[in-house]
Formats: C-alpha cells, structure tokens, sequence
C-alpha cells in the first residue's frame, strides 16, 4: 500500500473517480449481527452470485435504527434509494428476485425511501 | 436521474398497522385512470413521521402529505399526481431533529476499509493542521468549538489539552476511554464499530496538539468486534502513513495501541483506567494530581471519550466558530444518545445540544411502546437520574440536567412507562453500582450496600418511615466523601427518585403496595374462578408447575411454587388471573 503524504491531500482530484451507483448495503454492527444481519449478508451474496448478477454488496456500520435491523439498503441507478429494515432471509430473497432483478419496490419492509 | 415510475408511498402513523385501506383506494384510483403503468403504489413500513394520520410521500417530487382521508384520495391523484400541482392544505413539513457529525459515516461507510473514510474528508483534518497549523492553533480552535467532555463529566476538552501541554516532560500520553458500561448504552460501541478511524484521527490530532507520541485505546474485552474492527483500522493507519514515524512525511511521530479492559465498571473512571493499563488493579487514586499532570505511568495525559474525540476532525475541518454555531449557549455541538426502554423505536440518535426529550421520545423515537403514558426517563446510567414527565419539556444541555438532579452522561435514556417502579428502578442501578464498587473506600462500599438493604426491606413491603430519611442521609455522606466518580454519584439513581417519586415510596412503605406491580413481594397471582374458561392456557405457559387442577376442577395457583414471573397474567385471554 503507498503511503499518503501531505501532498496527496492537497492534489485531491476534485470529484473522485465516478463511483459505482449500483450496490447494496448491509449494516453489520452488534446490533445488526444480534438481529441476523451476518445471515442475511451472506444469502444477498449468495443469491446474487447464483443468479450471475454483478452487485456490490457492502457492508456498514450501525445507522441508528435498531429498531428495525437487519437494515439492508438497495442502490440500484435511476431508482430511488431505499432502505428495506427487519429483513428476514425471506425478505432477503425477495429483495433480489422482485427490487433488484424485477425492479419493482416492494411493499411493508420500506423504513426509509429517498430520491438522490 | 430518476427513471423509475412515480411512487406513492402509504403509512398510517397513527396505528403503525396496515394503513387502513388506504393503499388499496389509492390503487384503485390509479387503475381507474389507468396511470399504473406510469404509477406504483407502495405500503411503507415507516416514513419517519408518527402521529400524522395516514401519511402520503409522493416522489420523485417529494411531496409528503399528512393526516391523509379518503376524501382526499381523488384529490391527490388528480391534482398532484396528474397536474403536479401541491394541495398546501395537506402539506406536511418535516422538521429533522438529528444533525450528524459524530456518526457522519456510521452506516455510511464500510468501517473495514481506510479508503471509504478517506473518500469523505477522512484524515483531511489531519493533513490540514499538519501543513497549517501550530499546536496552539489546533487547541484555540478547540477553545473556540466549546467542546466538552462526552464522557459525561463535561469538561472542556481544549483545557484537558492545554494543561497537558504546559507540562515540560517530553514522554505524554493521549488515551481513549473506550470502557463504556453504563446499563442501557452503547454509543461508544456503535461509534467504533461504525467508523474507527473518525476515533483513530481524533487521537492522532490530540497526540499533535498537546505533544504525545503515543497513544491508548481502552477498549472493554465484551466489544470483541469494535476491537476487531479498531485493531484493523489501525493497521490500515499504519500502512497508510497516518500512524508510526513521520506522520504523512513531517516530522510528527505518533503511535497507538489497543489495551482491553476486563469488565470493571470503575475502570471508566481515569484514574482506574490508567491504574489499569499499568497493569495493576483497577482502583481509582484520589485527584489532584490529575492525569494531564501526572498520569499514565507519572506522565502527562489526555483521557478522552470515544465520542469526544470523534467530534475533533469534524471541528479541525469546518472551524471551531462552526461547531459552536450548533448547540446551546454553554453546550455545545451535538449529543448521541442511545434511546432505549420502553421506546417504540429503540434507537442510536445525535441531536443537537437543546433538544428537549420530548421531541426525543415523540419525534424520533416515535412515543412509548403500545402508546402508553410515559412515566420518566432515565439519563445517565448509574451515576444518573430520573426526570419524571412533567419536566419532558427541558431542552437538554449539561446544567440543565444537573439542576434536575441528573446528568448528562455517556449518553444513555431509558424511557420508562406507568409499568415501571420507581423503588425497583433505584434498586436495579444501586444494586449495580454495589457490585461494581472497587471497595477501596469505605462511604461507597459500606454506604451502597447499606442503602440498598434498606431498598430491598421497601420493596419487601418491610419499610418503616425513618428508612426514607435515612436513605437521604446516607446518600448525602456517599455523594460528599467517597473518593471516585462512582460512589459520589451512586446515590442519585435514589435521591431523583425520592425527589419526584416520594409518593410512591410511602405507598410501598405504608400501604405496602407497589402501585407498578412490579415489587413481587408485594402482590400474588390469583385465578378468578367466575372468569375462568379452563382453557389450561396459564398452567401450560407456568414455568415452574405452580398452577394446580383441570379442566373439570378449575384452577388455582400454588404460591409456594409461584415465582410471580407474570407469565400467566400475559397469556390469559379472558382477563381471569388478578394480582
């Protein structure tokens, strides 16, 4: 790994490197792994790895909605950015047949929408 | 660049149930004009938004309307799903009540990778005062931020730097006090979890301030992933160049290290806590000398909250006068509290300095549990107090607190419904602050076990008159005499209490009832025969067998056997078992 200088963060590039506008997130703190967020990571990643389709899944730290963990948010370009919260590996599944592969938001896991 | 098709998002924040139809009406409404190629109806599981009626959120036009009816379904498709027109009339304007600086990236970043904190201003704090800055800038800036302690002591933070600079040693130490053991919080945790290296430049800034060259992170061994996450985080650092020898190609030498705590609540105290990271038993010295003085191992050093020091690069980047523009006038910036107890939504918020707990309660946590009458809350933990309903309305800020007789602390809240005893409450933080209490004194360890006798012969229904009096004397040579933070602030869990809840210790004392039902030496399980359904609900659910009977005799509970665990109460359906 390079090491970073005082220059490095002077030269900063004004907007870095568009970024990949497509993933998804999964809050993976004490209290999201209590809830069953560690699970509920490994079946997007499975189930996206079986249906060949090419999606980040990221990992976060606690967002602050305990209450609704596991919280998994889905990015997907020219949607807006929803934050699915007690997600079960049922609802896991869906969120990659019906949002992610189908497009289609679901409905009752919705705990925050935003258009950005 | 939005290219999906309208949405129209339905919640009925009044119920938190199924929104009452309305969804169904608002589909129908859009088939009937056969727009649902062009529009999707959605039922949301929340909007953020409680106590509204029925609440529409319309994007991407972002309109969100409240206290919606079904009269007003027809009108919201026709003139602002079609026309785009706004109906002001049903216009809601949230108000956001949390401001994040301290978990800015938590939830945002993925804490394993250095990269995803630089890509947001990460270590630019750092890189900043490094080329621009003297020491003496960076604590005026801290002067100027009025941060203090988040700890819960509330100490200027730029003073705490300041004298440890003005020491001559050349050998200072930064540490950060990561023991975090309050009942009911964990912002700490969450902080480090979350995003480590907001803690790790906040040290390393400190560390340049006041002229360390090493630095410890107090971490308690029951966070084993903050840990994992922290020593990660510092590897990255040190690969990086952020830590070790010539810190971003100066000359500024800085190194940390992680040391774990094993559970001791009194090693939050400083003076514990180094006593514990030099290897020796966890009991706190008596101050002065403090620790910017002569602390670890006869050193200068800066103990400093996690949160504390999370605030710094924030502060560092965007000015002192910026961080002092948020808050009150002697607090200032921003508080995280955790928000548990009988609270819809249990949850980790930062909120400006100011803030009242009612907007807490009702605005972010969305009101008590089952839509119950609030009773108090707690803040504090142990070394804290209640402030019963009526007070919900001061804006929090350290004295404020203080004057209500509790604290601000680390940053927990226990909300607490018409369920909970105030006598049994007490008890639970004294009982606490009795098994953590290191014994080295004798007003903490005789005076905590003392009043906690006299709690229990209250709450066995035992009481006499002069026990309230005398709690009120003991806690007063506890709060006066003991040596540490923790037996001088043990008896306030008592004395709020008493203060705004006397009543309810003189009806355990005089009428031996615990009007909470939570007291079990107080009342007994019954079965109401007339009631009764012999459903045989009750002696399935019994985790002790202590109901006797069938389906032809009836029931009764045996209170030799019964625990008074309740469970029978919860499950009956038809309301046949009394207490």
């Amino acid at each position: 790994m390079n090491k970073l200088s005082l220059q490095s963060f002077k030269n900063k590039p004004a907007k870095a490197s568009k970024t990949n506008p497509n993933f998804i997130k999964v809050g993976l703190s004490t209290c999201g792994i209590a809830a069953g967020a560690d699970t509920v990571f490994d079946i997007l990643k499975n189930e996206l790895a079986k249906k060949e389709f090419d999606l980040p899944v990221l990992r976060s730290g606690c967002a602050g909605m305990c209450y609704a963990e596991p919280l998994v948010e889905v990015n997907i370009e020219g949607m807006p950015r929803v934050l699915y919260g007690k997600v079960t590996e049922e609802i896991a599944l869906k969120i990659v047949r019906k949002h992610i592969l189908g497009k289609q938001i679901l409905n009752d896991y919705i705990f925050s929408i935003k258009d950005e | 660049m939005w290219e999906y098709r309208k949405l129209i998002l339905v919640k009925d924040t009044n119920t938190g149930k199924e929104t009452s139809g309305i969804a169904d009406k608002f589909m129908f409404g859009i088939r009937e004009r056969a727009l649902e190629e062009k529009v999707e109806v959605i039922r949301a599981a929340s909007l953020e938004i409680y106590n509204q009626g029925v609440v529409v959120k319309i994007l991407p036009d972002n309109i969100t309307y409240a206290n919606v009816t079904k009269d007003d379904i027809d009108l919201i498709i026709h003139r602002t799903i079609e026309k785009g027109e706004k109906i002001e009339a049903l216009l809601y304007q949230k108000t956001e009540k949390q401001c994040r600086v301290v978990l800015r990236n938590c939830g945002v970043i993925d804490p394993e990778n250095i990269e995803d904190y630089l890509a947001r201003d990460g270590y630019a704090a750092l890189a900043k005062i490094l080329s621009d800055y003297s020491p003496e800038d960076v604590i005026e800036q801290m002067k100027e931020s009025g941060l203090r302690g988040r700890g819960g002591g509330g100490f200027p933070t730029w003073m705490k730097w300041n004298f440890a600079k003005a020491q001559k040693e050349v050998v200072k130490y930064i540490i950060c006090n990561a023991d975090e053991g309050d009942p009911g919080a964990y912002m700490d945790r969450s902080i480090l979890e979350g995003d480590p290296h907001s803690v790790l430049e906040g040290m390393i800034i400190a560390g340049y301030a006041v002229g360390a060259q090493k630095g410890y992170l107090y971490i308690r061994a029951e966070y084993p992933l903050a840990i994992e996450r922290v020593m990660l985080a510092l590897q990255q650092a040190r690969d990086k160049g952020l830590l070790g020898k010539n810190i971003l190609g100066t000359d500024f030498t800085f190194d940390l290290d992680v040391r774990l705590g094993a559970g001791a609540f009194v090693c939050g105290e400083e003076t514990a806590l180094i006593a514990s990271i030099e290897g020796k038993r966890g009991c706190p010295s008596p101050r002065p000398p403090y620790p910017s003085v002569n602390g670890l191992w006869g050193k200068p050093t800066v103990i400093n909250n996690v949160e504390t020091l999370a605030n710094i690069a924030p502060i560092l980047l965007k000015g002192g006068k910026w961080f002092a523009s948020i808050g009150t006038e002697k607090s200032k910036g921003t508080k995280v509290f955790a928000l548990t107890g009988k609270v819809s939504n249990s949850s980790l918020i930062e909120v400006p300095m100011g803030t009242t707990l009612r907007e807490i309660v009702y605005n972010i946590g969305g009101g008590v549990l089952n839509n119950r009458k609030i009773k108090a809350v707690q803040t504090g933990g142990p070394s804290g107090g209640v402030i019963p309903e009526h007070l919900l309305d001061t804006s929090i800020d350290y004295e404020n607190l203080q004057k209500l007789g509790s604290i601000m602390g680390s940053g927990g809240m226990i909300v607490m419904d018409e369920d909970d005893c105030m006598v049994d409450i007490a008890k639970f933080y004294l009982q606490f602050c009795v098994d953590e209490s290191c014994g080295k004194c004798a007003p903490c360890r005789v005076g905590g076990k003392q009043m906690l006798n006299i709690l229990t012969t209250i709450s066995e229904g035992k009481g006499a008159m002069e026990d309230v009096a005398r709690l009120k004397r003991i806690s007063r040579a506890m709060q006066k005499a003991s040596l540490c933070g923790l037996g001088q602030t043990a008896p306030n869990p008592v004395v709020s209490t008493l203060n705004y809840f006397e009543q309810e210790y003189l009806e355990h004392i005089q009428n031996k009832r615990c009007l909470a039902q939570k007291c079990s030496s107080l009342f007994v399980y019954e079965i109401i025969q007339d009631k009764c359904k012999r459903c045989t609900l009750c002696q399935r659910n019994c985790p002790v067998e202590a109901i006797d009977g069938n389906r032809d005799i009836g029931f009764t509970i045996n209170q030799d056997k019964c625990i008074k665990c309740g469970k029978c109460f919860e499950v009956c359906k038809f309301e046949a078992v009394a207490r």
